[in-house]
C-alpha cells in the first residue's frame, strides 16, 4: 500500500505529545491509586488535609494534562493526515481509479496510530521510571510514604487503549478524506478550490503585503499551532519557576519545565516546517525573480509573531489562573501553605527567554527558506 | 549583449554543458533547440543566472556574472530578468492582479494593469489561478514577466502544456509584445517549428552548440507549423 511505516514515524509531533501526556499521567494516575489504598492509614488531621490536597492535584493534573495534550494529539493527527492526504492525492486518486474501494486505501492508515503507540510506550516506561522520585516530591509534611506498585490496567488505559484509537481515528479522518472525487485527487485540487471566495482584495495593496496577509490570516492550522507552541513555552515555564518558589519540589518544577520546552520546540518545528514546505515553490518563484531572502522570510513567517505573542499571553494567563485555582482551592486547608501571587519577574525572564527561543526559530527556518533551491523546485511535476 | 565564453556544466560524472561559447544581441528572439537531454534547459539557466556554471564566463555587457555572490545574482535577477515556466507557478492563493504584481512591484511598475489588459485579462484580474484555463493562465505568467520591465526575457518550453491553438495565442502574444517592447527573449523549447518565429536559434546537441542560424524573415505565430 502507499503508506509505509516510516510514513508513520515522521509524525514526531504526534509521538513527543503522546510522550508527555501519558508521561505525566502514569506516574500522577499511579500515585493516585497507591495513595488510595492506603487512605484509611491517615489519622492525622493535617496530614489528611494534605492527602486529600495531593490527591485533588493528582486528579486535576491528570484530567488536564492527559485531556488537553490528548485534544492536541488529536489535532496534530488530524492535521498530519490531511497535509499527507493533499500530499499524496495522485498516488491516492491512482488506487481509486484503479477500482480499490476508499475503505480499503483508509485501512491503511492505521499504520499511523503506531506513532501513538510508540510515544505513549516510551512516556509509560519513562513514567515509571520517575515515579519513585515523583513519589518523594509529592510525600510532603506528614503524609506517609507511598511505595510505587506496577498497575497494569494502566498500561491498557494509558497506551494500548490511545494507540487503538488514534489507530481507528486516522482510518475515520482518512476515509473522510478520501470522499473526494477521483479525479480532484490525481489533478490534485484541494478542496480550497472549490472555496474561492469572491472577496475582493485590497486592489492597491503591495505584492509582498498581501502574501504576508494571505499566509498570515489564511493558515488557521499553523497559526493554532504555533499559538499552542508559545503557549507550551509559556504557561510550563511560569507554572515550572513558580512550582520551585513554591517549595513543592524541584522534581516538578523541572518536569513541567523540561515538557513545556519540549512540547513548544516540537509543535513549533512541526508547524513552521509545514509551513516552510508548503510555500517552497511560491519562494522559489520569488527568488527566481529576484526578491531576497529578508522579504521572502518576511512574507511567509513574519505574520505569526502575532499568534507567538497571542500564545505567551494566553499561557501566562492561563498559568497565573491555574495556580491560583491550585494554591487557593485545591490546597487551602493545607497549613503553611505560601500566598501565591503574579510573578512579574518569573514572566519577564521568561518572556525574554521566549523572544531568543522564538527568534532562534524564525532564524533557522529563514536559513531554511533561504536555501530552497530555485532549479530544483522548479523542475518539480 | 550577452556573451557566453566556454560554459561548462555538469551534474555529477554527467558533464551537461561542454565549453559552450555564443553571444546575443539586445533585442533579439533567441530560440534554443534540441533533444531531451542536450543542455538546453541548463543553458537556459546558467545564461540566467538561476545556476551557475562550474567554468566559463558569462557577460551581460560589461558585468560578468558568472563571478557574482549569491546577493548580487538577486540583485541582478531583480533588475534584469524575467522568467516564463512551463508550469506556470502562480502563486495559487493570489489573484491575477496579486500575481502580477510580483513582476510588478520590483520594477516600481505602477501601470501593471495595462499589461493585464493588453493580454486580455482585465475582466479576470480578481479571479485564483485555478478558475484559469491553461492559456489564460500562462497569460498571466506572460503579464507578470512583462510587468517587471525585464531586459532580458527567459520562457522555458512557454507552450509546453497548452493545445495548439492556445499554444499559438500564448506565442502570438509574447512575440508582439517582445517587438513592441524590444527586450532580449531568450525561448527554450523541443518545438522546432518555433524556431521559425525567431531571429537567431540555437540547436543543442549532447552539451555542445551544433548549429547556430538566423532567420531572415521571422513568421507569425499562425504562420509556423505545430
Amino acid at each position: 500500500m502507499v503508506i509505509s511505516l516510516k510514513d508513520a514515524f515522521k509524525l514526531a509531533g504526534v509521538t513527543i505529545i503522546s510522550f508527555c501526556a501519558v508521561f505525566v499521567c502514569t506516574f500522577f494516575i499511579s500515585y493516585y491509586m497507591d495513595a488510595a489504598a492506603i487512605a484509611d492509614k491517615i489519622t492525622d488531621p493535617q496530614a489528611q488535609a494534605l492527602y486529600d490536597a495531593q490527591m485533588a492535584t493528582a486528579t486535576f493534573v491528570s484530567c488536564l494534562c492527559g485531556g488537553f495534550l490528548g485534544l492536541i494529539a488529536v489535532v496534530t493527527l488530524v492535521f498530519y493526515i490531511n497535509l499527507y492526504i493533499r500530499r499524496n492525492a495522485y498516488a491516492l486518486g491512482l488506487f481509486k481509479a484503479l477500482g480499490y474501494p476508499n475503505a480499503r486505501i483508509a485501512c491503511a492508515f492505521w499504520v499511523f496510530g503506531l506513532s501513538v503507540l510508540l510515544g505513549a510506550a516510551l512516556g509509560f516506561g519513562c513514567g515509571y521510571a520517575f515515579a519513585p522520585a515523583v513519589y518523594d516530591a509529592l510525600t510532603i509534611g506528614a503524609l506517609p510514604r507511598i511505595e510505587v506498585s506496577f498497575h497494569p490496567e494502566l498500561l491498557v488505559l494509558l497506551v494500548i487503549l490511545p494507540a487503538a484509537v488514534f489507530s481507528a481515528l486516522s482510518v475515520a479522518c482518512a476515509f473522510f478524506a478520501l470522499r473526494r472525487p477521483t479525479l480532484e485527487l490525481i489533478r490534485g485540487k484541494s478542496e480550497r478550490v472549490k472555496a474561492v471566495k469572491r472577496v475582493r482584495a485590497d486592489r492597491e495593496r503591495g505584492f509582498l503585503a498581501e502574501v504576508f496577509i494571505k499566509t498570515t490570516f489564511g493558515r488557521k492550522g499553523i497559526a493554532f499551532f504555533v499559538a499552542f507552541a508559545c503557549f507550551c513555552f509559556s504557561a510550563m515555564v511560569q507554572m515550572g519557576a513558580s512550582t520551585l518558589e513554591l517549595d513543592t519540589g524541584y522534581m516538578m518544577g523541572a518536569i513541567m519545565l523540561i515538557i513545556g520546552v519540549v512540547l513548544a520546540v516540537t509543535v513549533l518545528i512541526m508547524a513552521t516546517t509545514t509551513l516552510v514546505n508548503s510555500n517552497a515553490k511560491n519562494v522559489a518563484m520569488m527568488k527566481t525573480f529576484g526578491y531576497n531572502t529578508r522579504e521572502c522570510v518576511f512574507a511567509v513567517l513574519g505574520g505569526f509573531h502575532i499568534y507567538a505573542l497571542i500564545g505567551f499571553a494566553v499561557g501566562t494567563a492561563y498559568q497565573y489562573g491555574l495556580m491560583t485555582l491550585m494554591v487557593n482551592i485545591v490546597f487551602k486547608d493545607v497549613a503553611m501553605m505560601p500566598d501565591y501571587s503574579f510573578n512579574a519577574p518569573v514572566m519577564l525572564i521568561t518572556f525574554a527567554a521566549f523572544i531568543v527561543f522564538y527568534e532562534a526559530c524564525t532564524f533557522a527556518f529563514g536559513y531554511a527558506l533561504s536555501k530552497v533551491p530555485l532549479k530544483a523546485v522548479m523542475l518539480e511535476n | 549583449m550577452i556573451k557566453v565564453e566556454n560554459v561548462t556544466k555538469s551534474y555529477g560524472a554527467t558533464q551537461v554543458l561542454k565549453g559552450v561559447s555564443l553571444s546575443i544581441s539586445d533585442g533579439q528572439f533567441v530560440v534554443i533547440t534540441g533533444a531531451s537531454g542536450s543542455g538546453k534547459s541548463t543553458l537556459m539557466n546558467v545564461i540566467s543566472g538561476l545556476e551557475r556554471p562550474d567554468g566559463g564566463k558569462i557577460f551581460y555587457g560589461a558585468e560578468e556574472i558568472s563571478s557574482f555572490g549569491e546577493k548580487q545574482l538577486t540583485g541582478f535577477r531583480r533588475r534584469e530578468t524575467a522568467f516564463i515556466f512551463q508550469q506556470y507557478y502562480l502563486l495559487p492563493h493570489l489573484s491575477v492582479d496579486k500575481n502580477v504584481r510580483l513582476g510588478a512591484d520590483l520594477a516600481g511598475n505602477k501601470n501593471y494593469r495595462e499589461i493585464i489588459e493588453r493580454v486580455g485579462l482585465a475582466e479576470k484580474q480578481n479571479r485564483k489561478p485555478c478558475e484559469l484555463s491553461g492559456g489564460e493562465q500562462q497569460r498571466v505568467c506572460i503579464a507578470r514577466a512583462l510587468a517587471k520591465n525585464p531586459r532580458v526575457l527567459f520562457l522555458d518550453e512557454p507552450t509546453g502544456a497548452l493545445d495548439e491553438a492556445t499554444g499559438r495565442s500564448v506565442l502570438g502574444y509574447i512575440a508582439q509584445l517582445q517587438r513592441e517592447r524590444a527586450f532580449t527573449m531568450i525561448m527554450v523549447t523541443h518545438n522546432a517549428n518555433i524556431a521559425d518565429m525567431a531571429d537567431v536559434v540555437i540547436k543543442m546537441n549532447s552539451g555542445n552548440i551544433a548549429e547556430v542560424y538566423e532567420n531572415s524573415v521571422r513568421k507569425g505565430a499562425y504562420e509556423i507549423g505545430w
